[in-house]
């Protein structure tokens, strides 16, 4: 069985058409995307009569017709921001918190029901195996709308089969806390409950994949850079230090599964061993349009995994 | 959620709450970490003491030359990480934008086989400006001496790599903190000796130097002497006069030389992490071109003081006949320990416990830098086995010390063998310049890289603030890349050309490539071995289609 497990896209278009054309591609028997598949950065576009303004990368530009329009909002898209369309009123409305709320969760929901409507034709109406699941930066507001997608399977605490392989994978968005308050966190011990309600479901621990937003923490998949109390990287960003779970880590070293996926640390692509498990953190580099992942061959018979991390 | 409004009254951007968004890197920071990586006394110091190979050239001009030049490299660098922020450098991105193979071959050459030969340089570094000085600082001149032979310096560099070691075994997190106080401290020793040779005169000098030279080396008149036995016929060196005139096609003979501590002020290239937006590139630039800039000032300052209080005269002729008393040219006046500017400043004010004091403040400027001998081997022996090429062990990191024992393994036992080449073996030595010759043909391929960037990845460059640089409408980074091109093909020229940089010879065009042949053999075993596995490396970088 071929999995092609990529994760944190952030909200690029680039890399989610590259996510629906990789099973394709690479011939892969199914696509699993691990987590915070929405995008961090909303930018408005001022309409007026006859023309639209814009800041982009700190450049601001006016643009004259719809063509450009469509152009710019597009290269937003692709980068991982959703450009939002509004009047000089409405950008002024724009003032308080609950109204930037609002209309980015509007923005990102649309943007999703978007996605999926291209993953239905991409993935020819569910006939290609496509997990989704949420990860800490993901709003909850997502979940119905990908519980609901015809041709995806949202994972969240679910006991998925994968493509008919005999192996099962098991998934958790939540992470443990960071500095940035997220939607998806939880203290470590009811990290470890929930991942033990749900592997007490799985038939074989021997034949399933974990798929948890958080990389096991000190395996060399959670380094991320130090901060200081003002949130800028200590030492010009040459020290890094283990942020991933200790109760992800526990939960591989109990149930040793064959494989453990995971995501959330950017910076940190990497596979290690965990006793029995090999666990894999592709990365994200969704801001160069790059789809990192892992190409990841799972023998059934045996249980042997094979994988090459690329960057699609 | 955050608004920002650059400057405006209306926000152009709204961000909300979400993992990874942190504040730019400190300017500061990055700064420090080039102004050590291009280290004026460490490697500025001992790079100086080889003029002798050009008498025409001046070393002043050369250093601003080389400031002027490097500084397009500079622009080039910064351009790549704002473009493609990953960590990993060259091999990110010459992979990316070049292919592969060439990036592996780049990358394990250029920041992990080269590396074992950097071992050896920073031990003798550590033999010339710290155990030798202390030692004659001590009165135990003979005991200083024996840090100059060849078991010596052997000895020495094993020290050199068992720290290095330890400290990638034990995280950059502890040393990071030390480092920055080093650079401090190193600073105040600077201040000190900048102090002394202002305040100081050449008379002083010279009777300072005449008295530790007969106490310590039984010499008599040195001062004199040195000059004397340098101009013999047997030596025949003499110096041009200190300035910015002179000879300058043999100033600019002395870049490719000074290149030895001028080209990595983007050393820490391989560290950046997800950096984004118009003000990016301004930081990132910043911190490596004022981390370069401190360095060159720091050099004129030197070289302006040496001038003042030594006599630039003297200063090079106690080099010259240093080195030529290492291979075997012996005179009466020549130090049998390397000059070392701060020992002879040290001298100035007759004082042991001062002396020593001020030895080990400068002593600081090694130990910032030496943390960082083997930090960019790890990062490519670790990329290259979780991309296939090597086998996993090489990444993997034991469980409960987190220690990556392979890669040391990788790392140190080369090292080791070369450090006793270095040692023993006088001809391996002129070999040095091999060091900077093959990091720079890595940089040549990724200033390659950032002029066809607009071409290979249209997108990719459309998106970066990198391509909004634009003087009189010609991209500036692109361009930065040509002249970049410029620096590094007219230094291999004249190094491969030129018989008084030591690598033009084929004991070390051997050695060169075979490193290039090592790499290429390595990536192509893997390619066949990975391809018998069921796994196709060929994939690791092919695009998926978008559309």
């Amino acid at each position: 069985m071929k999995m092609f497990f990529a994760t944190d896209i952030h909200g690029s278009e680039i890399c989610w058409k590259k996510f629906l054309n990789a099973a394709a591609f690479y011939k892969a028997d199914l696509v699993v995307l691990g987590g915070d598949v929405t995008g961090k950065v909303m930018v408005p576009i001022v309409a007026h009569h006859g023309y639209w303004e814009v800041t982009v990368r700190g450049e601001r530009l006016r643009l004259d017709s719809r063509e450009e329009l469509l152009k710019v909002e597009q290269q937003l898209r692709d980068r991982g921001s959703y450009p939002a369309i509004v009047t000089s009123e409405e950008l002024d409305q724009l003032s308080t918190q609950d109204a930037i709320d609002q209309r980015f969760n509007d923005e990102m929901t649309h943007s999703l029901d978007r996605w999926l409507d291209m993953a239905d034709g991409k993935l020819r109406g569910g006939a290609i195996p496509c997990i989704l699941n949420g990860g800490n930066d993901d709003i909850f507001e997502i979940d119905p709308i990908l519980e609901s997608a015809p041709s995806v399977t949202f994972a969240e605490g679910k006991v998925i089969d994968l493509a008919g392989s005999g192996f099962t994978m098991i998934s958790m968005g939540y992470t443990n806390p960071t500095p940035w308050d997220t939607h998806r966190e939880a203290p470590e011990e009811e990290l470890a409950a929930r991942i033990d309600a749900v592997a007490a479901r799985v038939p074989d621990m021997n034949r399933t994949v974990f798929n948890f937003h958080a990389p096991p923490y000190g395996t060399g998949l959670d380094e991320a850079p130090e901060l200081d109390a003002s949130m800028r990287p200590t030492h010009g960003g040459a020290v890094m230090k283990p942020v991933g779970s200790t109760a992800v880590r526990e939960a591989i070293l109990k149930y040793q599964p064959p494989l453990s996926v995971h995501g959330h640390i950017h910076e940190s692509r990497g596979v290690a061993k965990l006793g029995r498990t090999r666990t894999v953190n592709p990365g994200s580099s969704y801001g160069d349009g790059v789809l990192q992942a892992a190409l990841i061959d799972i023998n059934p018979k045996n249980g042997k995994v094979k994988y090459v991390l690329v960057n699609g | 959620m955050a608004t920002d409004a650059l400057g405006e009254e209306r926000p152009t951007l709204f961000l909300r709450k979400a993992t990874g968004l942190v504040r730019g890197w400190s300017v500061r920071d990055s700064m420090i970490y080039a102004c050590l990586s291009t280290n004026v006394i460490t490697l500025g110091l001992v790079e100086f003491a080889y003029q002798d190979a050009f008498p025409a050239g001046q070393l002043l001009t050369a250093v601003l030359v080389s400031g002027v030049w490097v500084s397009f490299l500079v622009l080039a660098y910064s351009g790549l990480v704002v473009t493609i922020p990953r960590a990993g450098g060259d091999y990110v991105w010459q992979s990316r934008i070049l292919g592969s193979g060439l990036g592996f071959v780049m990358a394990a050459t250029g920041w992990w086989f080269i590396l074992w030969l950097w071992a050896p340089i920073y031990g003798s570094v550590l033999s010339e400006e710290f155990f030798q000085p202390l030692w004659v600082a001590f009165n135990d001149p003979s005991g200083a001496a024996w840090f100059a032979t060849h078991t010596g310096t052997f000895v020495v560099t094993l020290i050199t790599i068992a720290v290095a070691g330890l400290l990638v075994s034990l995280g950059m997190s502890g040393y990071a903190r030390v480092q920055k106080w080093c650079f401090y401290g190193g600073l105040l020793g600077f201040a000190i000796i900048v102090i002394l040779l202002l305040a100081f005169s050449r008379n002083d000098f010279i009777s300072a130097f005449n008295n530790e030279t007969a106490k310590l080396f039984g010499m008599k008149n040195g001062y004199a002497g040195t000059i004397a036995d340098a101009g013999s016929k047997s030596i025949g060196y003499t110096p041009a006069p200190f300035g910015v005139a002179g000879t300058f096609s043999q100033s600019m003979l002395l870049v490719p030389m000074l290149m030895f501590y001028l080209l990595w002020p983007n050393w820490g290239t391989t560290l950046y992490g997800e950096i984004r937006g118009a003000s990016d590139f301004k930081r990132v630039f910043s911190g490596m071109f004022f981390g370069l800039w401190t360095t060159v000032a720091l050099s004129v300052v030197l070289l302006l003081l040496f001038a003042k209080t030594f006599g630039f005269n003297f200063y090079q002729d106690a080099n010259a006949l240093w080195i030529d008393n290492a291979y075997s040219l012996p005179s009466a006046h020549a130090l049998p320990i390397f000059p070392y500017p701060v020992l002879l400043a040290s001298w100035l004010v007759n004082n042991q416990v001062f002396q020593v004091i001020l030895l080990l403040l400068m002593s600081l400027w090694f130990f910032a830098w030496v943390g960082t001998l083997f930090l960019s081997s790890t990062r490519v022996i670790f990329a290259a086995a979780f991309d296939r090429i090597l086998p996993d062990g090489a990444a993997q990191v034991s469980e409960k010390r987190r220690v990556p024992v392979w890669s040391l393994v990788l790392m140190l036992l080369p090292a080791i063998g070369l450090a006793a080449l270095y040692s023993y073996n006088s001809t391996f030595h002129t070999y040095t310049l091999d060091a900077t010759l093959v990091i720079a043909v890595t940089y040549l391929f990724s200033a390659i890289a950032v002029v066809i960037l607009p071409w290979r990845k249209p997108d990719l460059w459309a998106a970066s603030p990198a391509s909004r640089l634009k003087l009189l409408g010609v991209p500036v980074v692109p361009a930065a890349g040509v002249v970049t091109i410029g620096l590094i093909g007219y230094c291999l020229y004249e190094w491969l050309s030129n018989n008084a940089y030591g690598v033009n010879n084929n004991d070390s065009l051997i050695y060169m490539g075979a490193m290039y042949v090592l790499a290429l053999v390595i990536y192509l075993a893997a390619r066949v071995i990975r391809s018998r596995q069921g796994i196709d490396l060929s994939l690791i970088n092919k695009e998926i289609p978008v559309e």
